[in-house]
């Protein structure tokens, strides 16, 4: 059996040569556009030792159910080998809504953790410092406040804080949070005060933004992630500078959260074009005097969208070759989807095989050995310049829209849409191969076991919610929610209010509620509940 | 056959924000000749039924990628058929697991398709509830 | 024995949202039979304000027709909204997405919201419109708000339908007013600029002042003199003072019968001159091989016997 090419192009659409040759990279200057390894413009890596020096970080994604249950899930995780955890919240915590929502209960820790209150956060990470152990948090709204607030309650110094978590809401409203969950201004701001925030009060917090990976996932070639996150960077970098910070002052403290997909050169040559785009936007637009600014880190999860549902066992091959994509591209930390990915939560056996696969990339293929191996490989280098041009082309049209108008109008999202369909398409003509779909379909394919968690722990966590909210000092909460109300009516940073609120017990849903209360949006996005408070104004 | 178009109704319940998926399957049903009536992401079971009624579907097609899609589902059709339109036809589509499938037919679910579903499955099952024609060649799939 | 009809017609006017809503799905598809409920149905109506709303795709037309919907609803009004997209050409099919910028009004029973494509019409209004609002009219309804994309090149308009026309335009589209196509500027009683915030807002709520004053120079002191409404409709700014045009024109109306009758004895007259070319237009889109009469002036205009202008007039003359 012999197998035929299907497809010259890249999965992105790039089309190929059959043959690079110094030809193809005559115009480049080593000095100008690549550089060694951790020296401007940074293409072939940040660091000079790259792996050598620190290995990346292996992150593994744990959440379900209550906190006692994702605290066990991590205890499994770190016994495993996994050196960093990575946190995700149920949708309703990510969308800042309590579990006990008359019409969404039922999703209270379901793809994720439910932490509505500081008090669960204190259950979850029970015995660990949060000044001392690096917790990555995949969530964006209140996540950030809800650490901070606990680190007061506990009287530790915020000032030490580690950990990180995704501030970029611009990206929820793209990825289908739609205008009555992030409306794209407020979203903004927000994102904005973060950052402000953090730099001052947490200086060793990260700060993942953008969060490109679920961009991709939701529709972008290569091209756009970096087209799309530079003009969330740009924005947002600008509109801090306004507020009086500089750059270095910024961007140290930030990461960016980045998808690996499944064509291996043309992620590669993503994030090779990534790290010279935003070294040169750093220097030449934004003046930064500071390495660490220039130098982008980048956390990367290997695409859950490229994995497959027929014959599942097939995508430890495409993970693999994903996770290969994001080292050979130097990233600085890697989750490997699980091979069940596409079916339903991770089950233990194939988190396990998601670790052993980096670890396996590490120690035996001798990935990590050298910095850039595929540097100065003609198809690499004129692939990076390729789509460091599409790149720079697509940011063009949609600042030329202005980026909040784009994300508000639809316009975005219609490309969005555009792109999957033509995918869909291709794959329909046969165009696209994606095998066990369109092609080497299986004959019959049984669906791996689903993950299933006991819910009796996640029914005691909502009882001890209602009777906590039940329970609490009314009294030394309505002020702190009224002060949160007339600084958010006025538009000032509000996370010191935030953080206060949630330190006397105020819940998610109520904290982020009253934002919007303050911002003529309803309290309940989903219009059902109303706040319980009485607001004054300012 | 029955004349006019098939109308169809796509949306999302709860707090599901995976709707890429649905957005694709909308530009393929236009592409089949369906008007598609899209009611995008976080819609109440009360705010489904409504749209049933007003646009007088004559399917309604929902996505899930959460593990929740048995209650929601139960829910819908619980609702439906209080407001009198438990006779439209109601297909599920996203992760939905071949163990529930079952469980939803029967609640009544007409049609379920999970990962790996071919478009061409999902247009036979409307022209079939429907009775209605879809545009020249679609069964057949996009060309 | 009540005929059919009269059953439809008689649950409309009960209220009975769903044979409404059935109705005017026969009514979509071409099902003659529902002439007779329509024959009732228009006979009680008459009620119901019709407003437009109108403009190039991408101006806000969903959003305002949302925030519009929640000032009438803040007075208790029963709003019905017809939504109408168009359809592929190729294809027939249409993804009719303007309820989903109208979403929050989902549960609420005092709002209808029908989309409907144009199924072939070229001027952004489909042909069963027009009856689509019999029905809704027939439920009581105080305001029916009918959105379509662009007054276009076609015959059968929303002026015919819109008691109130407002036509949306946004400053992306450059400094000249976009759209200006002959008649456009005759036919809004209120003009939108939508998203003011855009940096070229000043110079777009310029250019259409200048035309619109233009315009209304020929007219009398009684006449509605249109007025601009600059609007953000995501951010919910100018909305107050767009309702306050919208029901001040309303008023104009009611005030000024006279005006108003002529307008709509105009409007009508169009409306049956459109409804009765577009029956013509259907009964011969399909004229089938073997008809021959048709072939026979086919094959003399290809062969350059008669010119076709003639032979249609030969042809129409022999059908009376």
């Amino acid at each position: 059996m012999s197998v035929q090419l299907s497809r010259t192009a890249t999965w992105s659409g790039i089309e190929t040569a059959a043959a690079y040759g110094p030809g193809d990279a005559a115009g480049l200057d080593y000095a100008r556009d690549l550089g060694d390894p951790g020296q401007y413009p940074y293409t072939r890596g940040s660091y000079s030792q790259m792996y050598r020096s620190r290995m990346w970080t292996l992150r593994n994604i744990v959440g379900y159910g209550s906190p006692e249950d994702t605290r066990e899930g991590i205890d499994t995780a770190l016994a495993m080998g996994s050196a960093g955890i990575n946190v995700v919240l149920d949708t309703l915590t990510q969308e800042a809504i309590d579990p006990d929502h008359p019409a969404l209960w039922a999703d209270a820790g379901q793809e994720g953790c439910s932490l509505p209150t500081v008090h669960a956060l204190e259950v979850l990470l029970r015995g660990i410092d949060v000044t001392q152990t690096d917790v990555a948090w995949h969530s964006t709204m209140m996540i950030y406040p809800m650490v901070v607030a606990l680190a007061t309650r506990q009287g530790r110094d915020v000032s030490k804080l580690q950990g990180s978590h995704m501030p970029d809401h611009l990206q929820l409203r793209l990825g289908g949070w739609g205008e009555g969950i992030v409306p794209a201004a407020l979203g903004h701001r927000t994102t904005v005060d973060c950052l402000e925030y953090s730099v001052k009060h947490s200086p060793r917090w990260a700060l993942g933004c953008p969060q490109a990976y679920d961009m991709r996932e939701r529709g972008l070639s290569a091209a756009g992630e970096i087209a799309v996150g530079m003009a969330i960077i740009e924005l947002t970098f600008q509109d801090l500078i306004a507020r009086g910070l500089h750059v270095d002052q910024i961007a140290p403290s930030m990461a960016w959260v980045s998808a690996a997909d499944i064509d291996l050169f043309e992620e590669v040559a993503k994030f090779r074009a990534l790290r010279r785009i935003w070294a040169r936007t750093m220097k030449e637009r934004f003046n930064s005097q500071d390495p660490r600014s220039q130098r982008l880190r980048v956390a990367c999860h290997t695409s859950g969208r490229a994995l497959v549902y027929p014959q599942p066992l097939n995508n430890l091959c495409r993970a693999t070759m994903q996770t290969l994509a994001a080292i050979l591209g130097g990233v600085q930390s890697v989750e490997t989807c699980t091979y069940d990915e596409p079916v339903c939560i991770p089950t233990e056996e194939a988190r396990e095989l998601a670790i052993r696969t980096q670890q396996i990339l590490a120690h035996e293929i001798g990935v990590a050995r050298t910095a850039d191996p595929l540097g100065g490989s003609y198809y690499i280098e004129s692939l990076t310049h390729r789509v460091e041009a599409d790149a720079l082309a697509m940011k063009a049209k949609i600042e030329q829209i202005g980026l909040v108008k784009a994300i508000e109008d639809g316009t975005l999202e219609s490309w969005m849409d555009a792109y999957n369909y033509d995918i869909e398409r291709e794959l329909d003509r046969q165009q696209r191969i994606k095998v066990g779909i369109n092609k080497f379909v299986p004959g019959k394919t049984t669906p791996p076991r689903r993950f299933t968690f006991d819910p009796a722990r996640m029914q005691s966590h909502l009882q001890r919610f209602k009777e906590h909210k039940a329970g609490r000092d009314r009294a030394a909460l309505a002020p702190r929610i009224d002060a949160l109300y007339r600084v958010a009516r006025r538009r000032e940073n509000s996370h010191q209010a935030m953080i206060d609120a949630l330190v006397a017990d105020a819940t998610i849903g109520e904290v982020w509620g009253t934002v919007r209360a303050a911002n003529d949006l309803p309290y309940d996005p989903f219009r059902t509940v109303q706040s319980p408070f009485t607001y004054t104004s300012p | 056959m029955a004349h006019g178009k098939i109308r169809c109704l796509l949306g999302m319940l709860g707090t599901d924000v995976h709707s890429k998926g649905i957005r694709t399957l909308a530009q393929l049903l236009r592409d089949a000749g369906v008007e598609v009536i899209y009611l995008g992401e976080h819609n109440s079971a009360e705010g489904f039924v409504n749209a049933i009624i007003a646009e007088d579907a004559d399917v309604a097609g929902l996505s899930f990628s959460s593990a929740t899609y048995v209650h929601y589902t139960r829910g819908l059709l619980e609702k439906m058929r209080a407001a009198g339109v438990g006779d439209v036809p109601v297909m599920l589509g996203g992760l939905i697991h071949a163990e529930d499938e079952p469980t939803l037919r029967e609640m009544g679910v007409r049609g379920i398709f999970g990962p790996g579903t071919d478009l061409r499955q999902i247009l036979r099952f409307l022209a079939e509830v429907t009775g209605k024609p879809l545009a020249q060649g679609a069964a057949h799939g996009p060309g | 024995m009540q005929s059919p009809g009269d059953a439809a017609a008689e649950a409309v006017l009960r209220g009975d949202l769903r044979a409404a809503s059935r109705l005017i799905s026969r009514i979509e598809s071409g099902d003659d039979s529902v002439c007779a409920a329509l024959q009732l149905l228009y006979a009680k109506g008459g009620a119901a304000s019709v407003i437009g709303i109108t403009g190039p795709p991408g101006a806000g037309k969903s959003t305002l027709t949302d925030q519009l919907i929640a000032r009438y609803r803040a007075q208790g009004l029963r709003i019905a909204v017809l939504a109408v997209d168009p359809s592929s050409v190729r294809t027939g099919g249409a993804i009719l997405g303007d309820r989903l910028r109208m979403g929050r009004h989902n549960t609420d029973s005092g709002v209808f919201i029908r989309s409907m494509a144009a199924r072939g019409q070229l001027g952004g209004l489909s042909a069963a419109t027009g009856d689509a609002l019999v029905v809704l009219d027939a439920l009581r309804f105080d305001r029916i708000l009918v959105e379509t994309v662009g007054v276009g090149q076609g015959e059968i308009d929303i002026v015919t339908h819109a008691d109130t026309v407002i036509i949306v335009q946004t400053p992306l589209g450059g400094d000249t007013v976009q759209a200006m196509k002959a008649g456009l500027l005759e036919t809004g009683d209120v003009w939108v600029v939508n998203k003011v915030d855009a940096p070229a807002a000043d110079r777009t709520v310029t250019a259409l002042r200048e035309s619109l004053e233009f315009r209304c120079r020929g007219l009398g002191p009684q006449q509605w003199r249109p007025p601009i409404v600059k609007t953000q409709a995501v951010r919910g700014e100018g909305i107050e003072t767009l309702w306050e045009s919208v029901e001040a024109h309303r008023i104009h109306l009611l005030a000024h019968p006279e005006e108003r009758e002529t307008q709509r004895r105009q409007r009508t007259r169009v409306l049956l001159i459109e409804r009765i070319a577009e029956a013509l237009r259907g009964r011969y889109r399909t004229v089938r091989e073997g008809n021959e009469p048709f072939e026979r002036m086919l094959d003399e205009v290809l062969a350059r016997h008669s010119d076709p202008r003639t032979a249609v007039a030969r042809w129409l003359r022999q059908q009376e």
